[in-house]
C-alpha cells in the first residue's frame, strides 16, 4: 500500500536523496566547508599562493595579547548592555501605553506609525543619522546652535569620548524593532480577563505594571536576551559604515578587527582564529541561556 | 465614593478623556521623534545647498526635483544589480525550500532527522563567523567580482531558515489530503505541484520577503566581495555614493529616499507576511 508507506516504513529511496541533493551541495560548499576550514585555518599562518605552515596555537596566543580585539569586546559588551536596558525601557512603556488606548482604530494607527521606521533599509537609517550628527550642518549641532546651547555641540562621531555613545543612540528612541513586537504580542496574548480582575480589585495601573505585566512578560524578556547576543554583531554594520571603527578604536568592534587583520593586514590565519573565538562565544553564551531557560521551563511545569 | 451620583459620571468620563488624550498625546510625540528623520530625509532631499543654510527646517520652495536626476543617474546600476541578486536568491531559495521542506515533511527515509539536524546547526553559526573563510573560498572560485559571489553564498544563508519554515509548515498539512489524492492516483510531483505548492502560499510570502530583505540589507559580504562599481548592490553602491557627494546634502537625500523606496513597496504590498515571518521566526528556536 502505498499511502501508509509514505510515513511510516523507512527505507532507502534514492530519488529522494537526488531531490536532497541540490540542497546539501549547496550548504556543504557554502556553509559547512567554510566554517570548517575557518576552524581548521585557525591553527596555520594562512597565506595565499604560498605554502601555509601549521603553528598550533600561535594565533591564539596572539589573540590574548591583543589589546584592539579585547578593548573591541569591551565595546560589544557595553552596546549589548545598552540593548537590554535602556534600549527595552522605551519599547515597553510605549507598548503599555499602547494597550491602554481605547479606540481601537488610533490604537491601530499610532502602532504602525512606531514601527513604520523598520521599512526603511538599515544602511539609509545609518547615513541618516551619520548627518544628523554631522558636526556643521548635522541636525543636532544646527538644533543646539539655535536653541543657544552651542556651547553642547560636538563633533559626535569625530571625538573618542562620544563616538561609541552616538552610535548606540542611532534610531532613538529605539521603538521600531523586535522588542516593541514581541512586548505588544507577549501582553495582547496575555488576555483581557487578567487585566479586568485587576482593575475591579482596584489595582492602580503602576501597581499593575509591576505586579502583572512585567512577570507575566518574563518569557519574552529571555527571548529577546537570546536574540541580542545573537543580533549584536550586526552592530558592526552601523560602525563600519560611519567610523570604522575609529576615532582612536573608539568604536572598534570585533568584526572590524577581523576585517582590518585579513584585508588590511593580510593575517587570514590569524583572522579565522579571531571569527573562532567570536562564534564559540556567541555560541556558549545562547547555549547557556537556552539551558537555564529550559531548566525555568521544567520548574513552571512542575508548578 | 459609594454610589455614582449625577455629577460624578460625566468627572470620571472626563477624567478618562483627559489622560486617554494625553497617552495619545505622548505616543504621537514618540512616533514623530523616530519618523523624524525620514521626513527631514524627503524634505532636505528637494532642496539644494542654499535652501539648506536659509530654510534648514522649512519646506522645500521652490522644489529641486533635479537632485533626483542626478541621484538616479549615479545609482540606477546598483538597482538594476540589486534587482538581479535579489530575484534570483529568491526563486532559488523558493524552489529548493519548498522542494526540500516537501522530502522532509511528507517522507521517511533512512537519516531523515540526522539530515535535518544537519540543516538546522547552521542557525546557529553567526554569519560573521564564516565571512573570511567564505571569502577564500570565494576567491579560491575565482568568484570574486561576478554577479555569482553575490547571488550563490547569499542562497545558501537564505535557505536555511526557509528549509525548516517550510518543513515545519508541510508537516502541519493534514494527512488526509494526501491520502486522498494518492486514492484518486495522483504521483508525488502531482501531488507536489497540485496541492503542496497552492497550500504553502502563506509561507512561500513569508519566505520571499524575509529573503528579500535579508539580501537588500546585506553589507559587509557585497562590501568585501564586489569592487566593480556595476556589481555594486544599493546597500554597497549607497555608500560610495555618499563619498562622491560628500557635501551635496539635497543630493545625497535623495540618493537615500531612492534607495529607500523598493523596501517601502515591499513592506506596502507584503507587510502581513512580515508580522506572520516574526511570529514564525519566533517560533522556530523556542522548540
Amino acid at each position: 500500500m502505498r499511502f501508509n508507506s509514505q510515513r511510516k516504513i523507512r527505507r532507502f529511496r534514492p530519488i529522494i536523496y537526488l531531490g536532497l541533493l541540490p540542497l546539501f551541495s549547496i550548504l556543504v560548499l557554502f556553509a559547512y566547508y567554510p566554517a570548517i576550514n575557518g576552524l581548521s585555518k585557525s591553527f596555520y599562518e594562512w597565506k595565499f599562493f604560498e605554502a601555509s605552515p601549521f603553528i598550533g596555537f600561535n594565533n591564539y596566543r596572539n589573540m590574548l595579547a591583543d589589546d584592539v580585539w579585547w578593548e573591541a569586546f569591551g565595546h560589544i559588551s557595553l552596546v549589548l548592555l545598552a540593548g537590554v536596558t535602556i534600549m527595552w525601557l522605551l519599547p515597553l512603556l510605549a507598548v503599555e501605553m499602547l494597550i491602554s488606548l481605547k479606540n481601537q482604530r488610533i490604537q491601530f494607527v499610532l502602532r504602525t506609525a512606531l514601527l513604520f521606521p523598520l521599512a526603511f533599509p538599515i544602511i539609509v537609517t545609518i547615513y541618516l543619522w551619520g548627518f544628523i550628527y554631522n558636526p556643521n550642518q548635522g541636525v543636532l549641532n544646527v538644533a543646539l546652535n539655535q536653541l543657544g546651547l552651542a556651547s553642547l555641540a560636538q563633533n559626535w562621531l569625530g571625538d573618542p569620548k562620544t563616538a561609541l555613545w552616538a552610535l548606540i543612540f542611532i534610531n532613538f528612541p529605539w521603538i521600531a524593532g523586535l522588542p516593541f513586537f514581541v512586548f505588544l504580542t507577549g501582553l495582547q496574548n496575555i488576555g483581557t480577563e487578567i487585566f479586568e480582575a485587576a482593575a475591579l480589585d482596584g489595582a492602580s495601573r503602576l501597581k499593575r505594571f509591576f505586579l502583572i505585566d512585567l512577570p507575566l512578560l518574563k518569557k519574552q524578556f529571555r527571548l529577546l536576551f537570546i536574540l541580542a547576543v545573537i543580533n549584536i554583531l550586526q552592530f558592526g554594520i552601523t560602525a563600519q559604515a560611519l567610523t570604522e571603527g575609529g576615532p582612536d578604536n573608539a568604536t572598534m568592534f570585533p568584526i572590524i578587527r577581523i576585517l582590518n587583520v585579513a584585508f588590511r593586514g593580510g593575517d587570514w590565519g590569524y583572522a579565522a582564529a579571531l571569527s573562532t573565538t567570536l562564534f564559540v562565544i556567541t555560541f556558549l553564551i545562547s547555549t547557556f541561556i537556552f539551558l537555564v531557560s529550559r531548566g525555568e521551563k521544567n520548574n513552571d511545569k512542575s508548578l | 465614593m459609594t454610589s455614582l451620583s449625577k455629577t460624578a459620571r460625566p468627572r470620571r468620563n472626563n477624567r478618562i478623556r483627559v489622560q486617554q488624550s494625553t497617552l495619545v498625546a505622548i505616543l504621537s510625540f514618540l512616533a514623530f521623534i523616530g519618523l523624524f528623520p525620514y521626513l527631514f530625509m524627503v524634505l532636505t532631499s528637494l532642496k539644494n545647498n542654499q535652501q539648506i543654510v536659509d530654510s534648514y527646517w522649512g519646506l522645500p520652495i521652490p522644489a529641486h526635483f533635479e537632485n533626483y536626476v542626478a541621484a538616479w543617474d549615479q545609482t540606477k546600476n546598483y538597482f538594476i544589480t540589486t534587482f538581479i541578486v535579489v530575484s534570483a536568491t529568491v526563486i532559488a531559495v523558493l524552489l529548493l525550500g519548498l522542494l526540500s521542506g516537501f522530502l522532509f515533511a511528507r517522507f521517511s527515509f533512512l537519516g531523515r532527522n540526522f539530515l535535518f539536524t544537519v540543516v538546522g546547526l547552521l542557525l546557529m553559526v553567526p554569519s560573521i563567523a564564516a565571512l573570511i573563510p567564505l571569502f577564500v573560498l570565494s576567491k579560491d572560485l575565482n568568484m570574486l567580482n561576478t554577479i555569482w559571489v553575490l547571488i550563490i553564498p547569499s542562497i545558501a544563508a537564505n535557505l536555511i531558515l526557509a528549509v525548516i519554515l517550510f518543513r515545519n509548515f508541510i508537516d502541519s498539512i493534514q494527512q488526509e489530503l494526501f491520502d486522498a489524492a494518492q486514492v484518486f492516483g495522483a504521483t508525488n510531483t502531482q501531488i507536489f505541484r497540485y496541492i503542496v505548492t497552492p497550500l504553502s502560499f502563506p509561507i512561500i510570502g513569508t519566505v520571499s520577503l524575509l529573503t528579500m530583505i535579508n539580501v537588500y540589507n546585506d553589507f559587509f559580504w557585497p562590501l568585501l566581495t564586489v569592487t566593480d562599481d556595476n556589481l555594486r548592490t544599493v546597500a554597497i553602491g549607497i555608500q560610495f555614493f555618499q563619498g562622491q557627494n560628500a557635501t551635496d546634502y539635497g543630493g545625497l537625500m535623495a540618493g537615500y529616499t531612492l534607495a529607500s523606496v523598493p523596501l517601502l513597496l515591499l513592506f506596502a504590498f507584503l507587510s502581513k507576511y512580515f508580522l506572520a515571518g516574526i511570529s514564525g521566526g519566533l517560533a522556530t528556536p523556542d522548540k
